[in-house]
């Protein structure tokens, strides 16, 4: 069964995402999607793995073209990639420059990906409801985002947003 | 009335479109230069792009809708909730947020309906 997640930050998405990837079976599977690119990226992967430390989790390290890492791992197995919202930053901005079709291209990667893997949980960032006016390219960024979340609640059996760590059912149900 | 909120690319106006079979024709999609608004179409998209435009220009956006509110009785109103984020240094963003906000719990109470979209799904408040 899979699961899209998304809500503001620092609300508990991640928690309750673990305990729904952790009840749906095993093998059990964390997509480490964030590339570190400093000591504070680096600071926040080693603060995460000790979050996930005994919970059961194998680790693939997947930045980019996530399809990759279902070659590594078993797709009959609970998967739990956190977050969207990292994917889409590696893939639309890197070293070679802007991509703008980078979210079209993750929406239906990732459509794919729950198609192969179904009990898949997948957590994302509510970014659409703050009054600042952003340059073009944060907006195309967002835009996308949204793009991909929209794909992802259409396609997941459940559909959750996390708010205080309460949790507002928007479709399927909370699988736990 | 109706009144639908929702973040930003939440998928406000593809639900009004289908929910309450809109024409292009129906829609009048606001922006910071609509300065009076047509209360003949059926559908004021993105009422929070008006405000953004009176507040600069010094109005306070909920009045022409206060004063209209007989002409808004079957209409689709649209907004995005911006309310969510870190208060704004800049104080005209920061009225505007504030206007927002009045304006859109000023609908709410007018409106038989409220909406809300997420991700695309509509969730129905009132």
């Amino acid at each position: 069964m899979s699961t899209f997640i998304s809500g503001g930050c620092k609300n508990g998405k991640s928690f309750f995402a673990q305990r729904i990837a952790k009840a749906g079976g095993t093998p059990l599977y964390y997509i480490a999607t964030m590339i570190p690119r400093d000591g504070e990226d680096e600071e926040r992967i080693r603060r995460h793995r000790n979050e996930r430390a005994g919970w059961g989790f194998e680790t693939l390290e997947c930045g980019r073209d996530i399809l990759a890492c279902l070659s590594r791992a078993d797709p009959r197995g609970a998967f739990l990639l956190d977050s969207v919202t990292a994917l889409l930053s590696n893939e639309m901005f890197d070293a070679s420059g802007v991509h703008p079709r980078a979210a079209q291209k993750i929406a239906c990667e990732l459509a794919e990906f729950v198609r192969r893997a179904p009990n898949t949980v997948l957590v994302s960032d509510f970014i659409y409801s703050d009054a600042a006016i952003y340059d073009p390219l944060t907006e195309a960024y967002r835009a996308g985002l949204a793009h991909i979340d929209r794909r992802l609640a259409r396609c997941c059996d459940n559909v959750l947003e996390v708010v205080s760590g309460q949790i507002i059912v928007h479709k399927g149900g909370v699988p736990l | 009335m109706i009144l639908i909120i929702g973040g930003r690319y939440q998928g406000k106006l593809d639900f009004a479109r289908e929910r309450f079979a809109l024409s292009d024709g129906d829609i009048l999609v606001c922006d910071e230069g609509s300065g009076v608004l047509d209360f003949d179409k059926r559908c004021l998209a993105y009422l929070d792009r008006y405000a953004l435009g009176r507040v600069r220009a010094g109005e306070e956006p909920v009045n022409a809708l206060k004063a209209n509110m007989e002409r808004l009785s079957d209409a689709v109103l649209i907004t995005t909730d911006i309310s969510c984020g870190v208060v704004p240094v800049d104080p005209v963003v920061r009225a505007w947020r504030d206007a927002c906000g009045r304006m859109n719990n000023c609908l709410a109470r007018q409106a038989d309906e409220v909406w809300r979209l997420f991700c695309g799904i509509p969730q129905r408040l009132k």
